[in-house]
C-alpha cells in the first residue's frame, strides 16, 4: 500500500486554489507523460494554467470589492452577461489576482470539440443536478445572468440554477469594458458586491419564494452596474 | 445481538473482500457466501456455498433456511468480465430474483445493500454531467438497464417487508486483480479512443468498493449512494499514462472496433464504449458524508497501480529449459 499512498499524495492536487507555478519545460513533460489532474467535470487545472499568462498578458482587469470573493468552500458568483466571449476570461482573471482561486463557469456547449474545450477551460453545463455537484466539491461558479436588451443591464438569473444556488453564499459582480461604446481599449472593470442575503425562511420548493430570490440577485448585480456607470 | 450475514457473488474479487472485511466485526455471526465459482482468497470465519444462479430453486432453499438479517447483494454480474454479456445479465436477475425472495420469506431480514453502478444514469450529457443520487437514471446499455432493475426488484423489498435498503452506484471497479473489461481494454499495447472527444471518467479501488459496502450495513443507509474515487481521467490520458499506443476512433467504427479488440482478447461490451465516447462520472460527496468515506484511492491511482501490475510473461517448464 505504501505506493498507493505515494501516488495519492502526488494526485491529490487541488483544483480549486491556484498553486505554485511549474516550470514550463516539466508542464509540457508532464503533458505528454499524462501526468496532469483532471476533475469530474473535465476540468484540467494544469492546461488553464499554461494558458493563463496568454490571457493575462491580452486583457487588463481593474478590480474593485474583492474582498467580498469567499478564499475557501462554495460559492455562487452571478454576472451580468455582455456579449459574452470575454467575460468569462476577465472574470477568471480577476477571481484568480484577487484570493487565488480557479472559477468554473456555468453555460458549457452542447457542441462536440468546443464543448470538451470549453470543459477542459472550466465551464460546466447549464443543468441544476451540474450546478449541485460542482458546488458540494467546494468550488467558485460563475452564473451568468439571462442577455438583456443591448446587454447593458442585469438580467433574470436561471430559474432551474436558483435551486442548486441557495446552498451557498452568493455574490453578485458586475463586469464592463472598459473602454468607450463598450470597446475593451481601456481595462475591463470587475466589482464585486457584498453578498445576496436570501429570504428569511426561504423556501426552495415555494414558485413565489424563488421568483423573489431570483429579483433579489438581480438588483444586486443591477446596482453594481449603476455604480459602474 | 449478531447479524447473519449472506453475501451473494462470493466468488468474485470483490465479494470475497467484502467477506474478508465482514468476518473481522464483532457484529457478524455466521457469515455465508454463494455464488457458482469459489473464492480465491483464504476466508477464516466465512463459509462458501457453491450454488450456480442459474440453478435458482436450489439458491432459494438454501437462503431462506439460513434467513439473514442482512443480505450484501454482490451477485450483480458485468458483462464480459467473467462471462458472456447474455450470460451476465441471466445470471444477475435470477441471483437478485431468488435471494430477495427467499430472504424475505426467511423472516429475520433487516437490512440489504446491492451492488448497482453509474451506468444507471446513461451517457453523461448536458442534462448531467455529474450525476448525483437525485437524477433520475436513464441506463442505454444491457448492463445499465441490468443494474437499473436489480435496484427497483431490491426497492421492492423494501416496499414489501419495510426494510432499509441502499444500492451502491460504483464507478468502474478497475485493480490488477479483479475482472473488469475497462481494465483489460487499457491494459492492451493499443487501446481504442474516441478521435474527437476526450470525456472524463472516474474509477474506484476494489477495497474502497468493499469498505463501501461493509459502511453501508453498519450504518444501515436507506437510498441510493454514488461510490467513486476522487478525480477522473480522459482515454487519451489514460493511454499516455499506461505507455500504450492510441487508436482514435470515430461512431461508426466502433461496432467494428470492438470485435477486432475481442480477438486480441479483451471483450468490449456497450457500456465499456458508452463510458470512453461519452464520459462515466458522479458526484460521489453524499457517500462520503453519509459512510465516512474520507480517504476514497484518487481515479489517477487506481490507473497507475493498472498499469504497474506486471505483464505476464511466459516461463519455460523445466522440460522445455532442459530440451
Amino acid at each position: 500500500m505504501n505506493t498507493v499512498s505515494t501516488i495519492g499524495d502526488r494526485d491529490r492536487l487541488d483544483v480549486d486554489h491556484v498553486g505554485k507555478v511549474v516550470p514550463f519545460g516539466d508542464a509540457v513533460r508532464r503533458r505528454i507523460d499524462g501526468n496532469f489532474p483532471v476533475d469530474p467535470f473535465g476540468f484540467d487545472p494544469h492546461l488553464v494554467d499554461l494558458v493563463s499568462p496568454l490571457f493575462t498578458s491580452v486583457i487588463r482587469v481593474d478590480v474593485e470589492g474583492g474582498e467580498h470573493v469567499p478564499t475557501t468552500g462554495p460559492a455562487s458568483i452571478v454576472a451580468n452577461r455582455g456579449f459574452g466571449l470575454a467575460e468569462p476570461a476577465v472574470l477568471g482573471i480577476a477571481v484568480r489576482r484577487t484570493v487565488a482561486r480557479r472559477l468554473r463557469i456555468v453555460g458549457a456547449p452542447s457542441v462536440p470539440v468546443l464543448g470538451g474545450i470549453a470543459r477542459r477551460l472550466g465551464a460546466i453545463s447549464a443543468s441544476a443536478p451540474d450546478m449541485r455537484s460542482c458546488l458540494r466539491a467546494g468550488n467558485l461558479v460563475a452564473v451568468p445572468l439571462a442577455p438583456t436588451w443591448l446587454r447593458t443591464g442585469a438580467g433574470i438569473p436561471p430559474r432551474p440554477l436558483l435551486q442548486a444556488m441557495a446552498n451557498a453564499p452568493i455574490v453578485p459582480v458586475a463586469v464592463t469594458p472598459g473602454g468607450p461604446f463598450g470597446t475593451a481599449i481601456a481595462p475591463w472593470h470587475v466589482r464585486f458586491g457584498p453578498l445576496v442575503t436570501l429570504p428569511d425562511p426561504y423556501d426552495p420548493e415555494d414558485p413565489l419564494a424563488a421568483a423573489r430570490f431570483g429579483e433579489a440577485v438581480r438588483d444586486s448585480v443591477a446596482g453594481l452596474l449603476e455604480q459602474q456607470a | 445481538m449478531t447479524e447473519r450475514v449472506l453475501i451473494t457473488g462470493m466468488g468474485g474479487e470483490l465479494g470475497t473482500r467484502v467477506a474478508q472485511l465482514v468476518e473481522q466485526r464483532a457484529w457478524a455471526g455466521e457469515v455465508v457466501g454463494v455464488d457458482f465459482v469459489p473464492p480465491r482468497r483464504r476466508l477464516r470465519r466465512a463459509v462458501f456455498h457453491r450454488i450456480d444462479p442459474r440453478d435458482r430453486d436450489k439458491l432459494a432453499e438454501f437462503v431462506e433456511n439460513f434467513a439473514p438479517s442482512v443480505v450484501a447483494h454482490f451477485g450483480v454480474y458485468e458483462p464480459a468480465s467473467r462471462m458472456s454479456p447474455a450470460s451476465a445479465v441471466e445470471r444477475t436477475e435470477l441471483c437478485t430474483i431468488a435471494t430477495m425472495s427467499a430472504a424475505a420469506r426467511g423472516g429475520n431480514l433487516e437490512f440489504v445493500v446491492v451492488r448497482s453502478g453509474l451506468e444507471v444514469y446513461g451517457p453523461l450529457s448536458a442534462r448531467a454531467s455529474v450525476p448525483d443520487e437525485e437524477v433520475v437514471p436513464e441506463p442505454r446499455t444491457p448492463y445499465g438497464r441490468s443494474l437499473l432493475e436489480v435496484e427497483s426488484m431490491v426497492a421492492g423489498v423494501r416496499l414489501r417487508q419495510g426494510v432499509p435498503v441502499c444500492a451502491l452506484r460504483y464507478a468502474p471497479v478497475v485493480g490488477p486483480h479483479v475482472p473488469s473489461p475497462v481494465g483489460r481494454l487499457l491494459r492492451l499495447p493499443v487501446v481504442p479512443v474516441p478521435a474527437f472527444a476526450d470525456p472524463p471518467f472516474s474509477l474506484l479501488h476494489p477495497d474502497d468498493s468493499a469498505e463501501a459496502m461493509v459502511a453501508a450495513i453498519e450504518r444501515r443507509y436507506d437510498g441510493a449512494l454514488n461510490i467513486v474515487g476522487p478525480g477522473a481521467a480522459t482515454p487519451w490520458q489514460a493511454v499516455r499514462l499506461g505507455g500504450r499506443l492510441p487508436l482514435p476512433v470515430v461512431g461508426p467504427f466502433w461496432e467494428l472496433t470492438s470485435r477486432v479488440v475481442e480477438i486480441a482478447g479483451a471483450a468490449i461490451a456497450p457500456h465499456v464504449i458508452e463510458q470512453l465516447r461519452h464520459g462515466r462520472t458522479g458526484a460521489g460527496g453524499r457517500a462520503v458524508e453519509e459512510l465516512g468515506l474520507a480517504h476514497l484511492v484518487p481515479t489517477q491511482t487506481v490507473l497507475r497501480e493498472l498499469f504497474e501490475w506486471a505483464d505476464v510473461i511466459p516461463i519455460p517448464t523445466s522440460r522445455e529449459a532442459v530440451a
